[in-house]
């Protein structure tokens, strides 16, 4: 009746997130934000606040511990010791505001309506300082965000500097600058936090992609060993990579209802996350891309100047990523890619959805049609010479990094062919002799990315339990926030015991139910903690064949397993996993996999018609064709790329933020400003995949989930591109606004 | 302010402040959290639910503006014998739902729609209208759309 | 955020409602529909201290046509004018036109068109129909009754010539002769967004020849604009692509006063002006029996 088991709760109002959970004696937090982008705080006073009825206290940062800041992010290398290094980040302002939203005080009411009258009686000055809002307007230094330290925060390389010969002899030489513009995830839900102090332990639930993480950071924070703290992920409404962080709010939170000893909640408000939700992407790229007459890619160099906003504890090291994928699907020989992670006066900087593929994706596909248009070669065509073949895998990049697997022609093929590539070419030409016809152009984007996580981040904790009444509870440390872990855990692990599916159970996102964990992200949930269930699994089946062996005197290769039960391989009767339990206690298993990382791929396709008298563009097809190796449950990850082909029209078309003169974000209208799609921006999407199993992965399974974020956009700007005949793609800057590709046609 | 709501058929006397948006009643007197509040500025759509039948966000809307009105919510979508709507079903079926927050304001922009006219599921144009009231940031919305249709016209499938 | 403190009434009567509003040394505001007041409070731009509740006011919810007029009652919802047959003749096809461009179904269900002529927003597209047309506002006050033509009406974002203590009652738009053209036409970057420009229309065609020519235009200047100068530029001369286009620069070059926007500089605000008020001629063009 339901096709997901998820889906039953949240179809009637039964879904619980965290503001919904109903604490009594719960307070509500609400924090006063500076409306200055950078500047000298002064003068904040609580005091007025506190005499509001209904307001139980106020707090500036004078008034809290002087240590109290934010701890930075070192998985998945996303910042380091050397980038935080002299820049503390404080939970609420000390002496400078460093982007507009920042936290100044904090007032805690009996519910929000009156923590908000008492927020609106707190006192305090900003003395503006100049503000910057872009890597390359911060990289000089003229505006320091901290005094006497540089605003590069982080710099890298990946691969070998190229010799400037290469370029000099090279056919063909494509330069180009772009822009990948700081975009706000938007989950439905914005960020949650409910701290629960009992006895002498805190429950912090949190809508949360990441819970032990957060249970470490929160236990170094108060000096907790980590068993004092249980950390629950409830329903999420969404996170798409901004919900496995640490934030200034979570860290006060947290400090007040340890210093209260009641609870406390932050419930962050659609037009506070307008200032302070983190921002993904941000990079000003410079790209040269060399070709011999024929097409052969010789060279690809990209230079990032990467935004990371006000303070580098969350995404200093983030592009990475970008760098390291700047290879993309191609046997180009030579790539360097170089990073420069610059603080700006904005909200910091943190993985999106795509997290860095995106950005070597979007790079290198416009940069690609570019050399088709020079090169006068059908842009499909070039692809096909450039593409890593089938038997290249194991491929070690340029950049370093070694995809597993792939037939990325294959990909390509089947979008050409259920795009009707040569119809629309056929369509393309017969517009174009007709002066009464607007302009039409197809993109494409070719795309390989990387999930699971990077090295040290690519584990995971999983368990599993059999009952005496037949029951099977599995545990993993993944956290869904949509992905349908219930639904696709459960059957993975019934079909693993052969079992039926209604007696699995998963629990996950809880800390007190499994030791460690590490969370989803990184497309790694199925990739990674489904492996880690499987093992799971296989330990189960061992440890039951070794009790059936005791229990009834054989050698363990004399009992075999089928259908959930043990039975003496030479005959007798079998025993099921309750029995077994019944007969010989407690049945738990814990383990901790680690994969290796995957390379899913695909090739996107898009039409786009201009009109270029005003500009806009209207998305006429868009074919995503996606490869993520075994697919779990294929309407789960069907719901996932179509989504987030969706969210990647969003960035080519729609979103963006735009600064006023004093580096606030003009969103005062919140989503009204803030474009996200909706039905009525959605063209015709189909989604289809191949399947080229992972070797490094006992499933088969690579990650699914951001594939529209990376592939989708590139596809679209290049339909643009195309239509426009545009010789420099560098002009249509994302997301294309009217009046981006209106000047782009004159 | 003594008002009194109709919910889900059951009568709540309530003591409230004229500020409190009808939303927050709703979650907090009410405890019917199944209304989200997604951007409590009117877009996106999460606190649909039906005020005499018809589909409001409940975000800009005061609960005294309420006094003596019917209220429907996602919790009172089952039908008299607790069997789910068709639209719920529809849902489930068309994997119609990611994350589940947006959901319940589709559901109710739906069930209205539906409730003051059972063929609206028979003209696209009118189903698309009502896919557009709403965000959703997870499904790319094409699933909420089929599930609308195979929720409006029982047997068909969009 | 919610909304701050504030007293709520909720009046029977438009004199009891007058009574209200005529504690002229507080700020006290009327709701209607709300779908703009509430935003405004949530957000705490607003801080109203007394919310005068007219929903309960019997009558004003009237829609009625007298004297080639139709007559719109404060209480009436954005979404009855979703109708083509709501208001007669082709004054009722216009603002059906306009009605789906209003934010969308659950906010049409509350918002009025009156609410939206009391708010007058630059960008709101009753106001640029009212604008357009010269729409007769109808308000009561501590003073008793008047009416103020739309032309007199719109002071500057946000701003009107209501005085303190008055209520609107109504608006009359002038139902527009058979065989009026209309036209209605926004442009915008999203379905949710508001409109980056949007164009109202009537033409009334003779003999290829237009007679009379009325321009609305929602989000050109700091309110809304009439595009008289653009009229102007029709009104005696043939129809076709060439005049529209003409017009559009008129409309764009002297009517409007656009302000650049993110995503909009001034320059590209003008030429989207010009080319859709050329488009929205045509459209209303094609609709005007000749």
């Amino acid at each position: 009746m339901w096709s997901r088991r998820e889906d039953e709760r949240l179809l009637t109002g039964g879904g619980r997130y965290v503001a919904d959970l109903v604490v009594p004696g719960c307070l509500d937090a609400v924090f006063v934000r500076s409306g200055v982008a950078h500047g000298v705080l002064s003068a904040v006073d609580c005091s007025e606040a506190r005499r509001v009825a209904g307001v139980v206290g106020a707090w500036s940062a004078a008034d809290f511990p002087s240590g109290l800041h934010v701890p930075y992010t070192p998985s998945a290398g996303l910042s380091a010791e050397e980038a935080v290094a002299g820049r503390e980040w404080p939970a609420l302002v000390k002496e400078r505001v460093r982007y507009p939203g920042e936290a100044v005080a904090v007032v805690v009411g009996e519910d929000r309506y009156r923590a908000e009258d008492g927020a609106a009686e707190v006192a305090f000055q900003v003395g503006p300082l100049p503000a910057v809002v872009t890597p390359r307007a911060a990289a000089d230094d003229s505006v320091r965000l901290f005094d006497g330290l540089s605003n590069v925060a982080f710099q890298g390389a990946a691969g070998e500097p190229i010799e400037e010969s290469v370029w000099r002899r090279a056919a063909v030489v494509v330069e180009a600058e772009y822009r990948q513009q700081l975009l706000m995830p938007t989950p439905m839900e914005c960020r949650t936090i409910l701290a629960v102090p009992g006895g002498d332990r805190l429950t912090v639930w949190s809508g949360h992609q990441a819970p032990h993480r957060l249970r470490g950071q929160l236990a170094a924070l108060l000096g907790w060993p980590v068993d004092r703290i249980r950390v629950v992920a409830p329903d999420t409404g969404g996170a798409f990579g901004s919900k496995s962080a640490i934030f200034p709010e979570y860290v006060v939170v947290v400090f007040l209802a340890v210093l209260l000893g009641r609870p406390v909640r932050w419930i962050e408000d659609r037009m506070e996350s307008m200032l302070t939700a983190t921002r993904g992407r941000g990079q000003d790229q410079r790209v040269r891309l060399a070709a011999d007459a024929d097409g052969q890619l010789l060279a690809y160099e990209l230079t990032i100047d990467a935004d990371v906003g006000a303070y580098p504890h969350l995404g200093a090291g983030l592009p990475m990523q970008t760098a390291r994928m700047a290879t993309g699907p191609y046997r180009t020989p030579r790539v360097y890619a170089t990073v420069r992670s610059v603080l700006t006066n904005t909200m910091a900087t943190y993985p999106y959805r795509g997290a860095g593929r995106p950005e070597a994706t979007i790079a290198l596909e416009r940069s690609m049609d570019a050399l088709a248009r020079r090169l006068r070669i059908d842009p499909a065509e070039l692809r096909r010479r450039n593409l890593l073949p089938p038997e290249s895998f194991p491929y070690r990049t340029p950049t370093g990094r070694v995809y597993d697997s792939g037939d990325y022609g294959a990909a390509l093929d089947l979008a050409l062919e259920t795009l009707d590539y040569a119809g629309w070419r056929a369509e393309q030409a017969r517009r174009r002799g007709d002066p009464s016809a607007l302009p039409l152009g197809i993109g494409l984007s070719c795309y390989v990315e990387r999930s699971g996580g990077e090295p040290g981040g690519l584990h995971e904790f999983a368990g599993v339990e059999a009952r005496e009444d037949g029951t099977v509870i599995a545990r993993c440390g993944s956290a869904s926030s949509g992905q349908g872990h219930e639904t696709t855990f459960s059957a993975l692990v019934a079909e693993e015991l052969g079992v039926d599916q209604v007696r699995v159970e998963l629990v996950e996102g809880d800390t007190d139910e499994l030791p460690d964990g590490v969370g989803s992200f990184a497309s790694r949930s199925a990739q990674v903690a489904g492996a880690a269930l499987r093992q799971a699994c296989e330990l189960l089946v061992q440890e039951a064949r070794a009790r059936a062996a005791g229990l009834w005197g054989l050698p363990v290769a004399e009992v075999a397993w089928s259908g959930g039960a043990v039975s003496p391989a030479r005959g007798g009767a079998a025993m099921d996993l309750g029995e077994l339990v019944k007969a010989t206690g407690p049945l738990r298993v814990e383990d901790r996999f680690e994969s290796d990382m995957g390379f899913p791929f695909g090739a996107h396709a898009a039409v786009a018609e201009v009109d270029p008298e005003l500009g806009t563009v209207r998305v006429l097809r868009l074919v995503a064709v996606d490869d993520c190796g075994v697919v779990l449950n294929p309407m789960i990850v069907k719901g996932q790329a179509f989504g987030s082909a969706v969210q990647g029209l969003g960035q080519a078309l729609y979103e963006g933020i735009p600064f006023d003169d004093d580096g606030v974000p003009r969103l005062a209208n919140g989503l009204l400003d803030y474009l996200v799609p909706t039905a009525a921006e959605i063209p015709p999407i189909t989604v289809k995949d191949t399947c080229t199993p992972s070797p490094g992965t006992p499933l088969g399974a690579k990650g699914a989930g951001e594939s529209g974020c990376i592939g989708t956009p590139a596809a679209i700007v290049n339909a643009v591109a195309d239509a426009l005949r545009l010789a420099d793609p560098g002009v249509l800057r994302m997301p294309l606004t009217p009046d981006v590709v209106w000047r782009a046609a004159r | 302010m003594k008002i009194t709501l109709t919910v889900n058929d059951e009568v709540h006397p309530l003591e409230v402040e004229p500020r409190r948006v009808l939303a927050d009643v709703l979650r907090e007197d009410c405890r019917l959290t199944g209304t989200h509040l997604g951007c409590e500025h009117g877009v996106c759509g999460a606190c649909t639910v039906l005020v005499d039948g018809r589909a409001v966000r409940s975000c800009l809307m005061l609960a005294v503006q309420c006094d003596g009105r019917s209220v429907r919510t996602v919790e009172g979508l089952r039908g008299p014998g607790g069997e789910p709507h068709p639209l719920q079903r529809a849902f489930s079926a068309e994997h119609a739902l990611q994350c589940g927050f947006c959901t319940p304001g589709f559901l109710m922009v739906a069930a209205g729609a539906l409730a003051a006219d059972p063929t609206i599921g028979e003209d696209p144009d009118r189903v698309r209208a009502l896919v557009e009231s709403n965000i959703c940031r997870c499904t790319g919305y094409e699933p909420i759309r089929r599930a609308i249709v195979r929720g409006s016209c029982p047997g068909s499938v969009a | 955020m919610k909304p701050a403190r504030f007293e709520y009434t909720a009046p029977r009567t438009v004199p009891e409602a007058l009574a209200a509003l005529a504690d002229t040394g507080r700020d006290v505001r009327v709701l209607a529909g709300g779908q703009s007041l509430l935003l405004e409070m949530r957000l705490q731009r607003l801080r109203p201290d007394l919310l005068v509740d007219i929903n309960r006011i019997a009558g004003l919810d009237r829609l009625g046509v007298d004297d080639g007029m139709v007559e719109v009652g404060a209480l009436v919802r954005h979404e009855v004018f979703d109708s083509p047959w709501a208001v007669p003749g082709p004054l009722g096809t216009l603002l059906s036109l306009a009605a789906p461009n209003i934010a969308h179904p659950p906010i049409r269900a509350l918002g009025t068109m009156v609410g939206s002529l009391a708010w007058a927003h630059p960008a709101s597209e009753w106001c640029a129909i009212a604008a357009a047309l010269d729409a007769v506002i109808r308000l009561r006050g501590p003073e008793g009754a008047r009416e103020v033509p739309a032309r007199d009406w719109f002071r500057g974002p946000f701003e009107t010539a209501r005085r303190p203590g008055e209520l609107l009652t109504s608006v009359r738009l002038p139902l527009l002769g058979e065989g009026t053209g209309v036209g209605f036409i926004e442009h915008r970057r999203t379905h949710f967004s508001f409109a980056q420009v949007g164009v109202a229309a009537a033409l009334t065609v003779r003999d290829g020849v237009v007679v009379e020519a009325r321009i609305g235009l929602a989000n050109c200047a700091d309110r809304p604009v009439r595009a008289r100068a653009a009229e102007q530029a029709l009104v005696g001369a043939e129809i076709g692509s060439t005049l529209f286009a003409r017009a559009g620069r008129v409309a764009a070059d002297q009517d409007a006063a656009p302000l650049a926007e993110p995503y909009a500089d001034v320059e590209y605000r003008r030429h989207a002006i010009a080319v859709l008020v050329g488009r929205t001629l045509r459209q209303a063009a094609e609709g005007a029996r000749q």
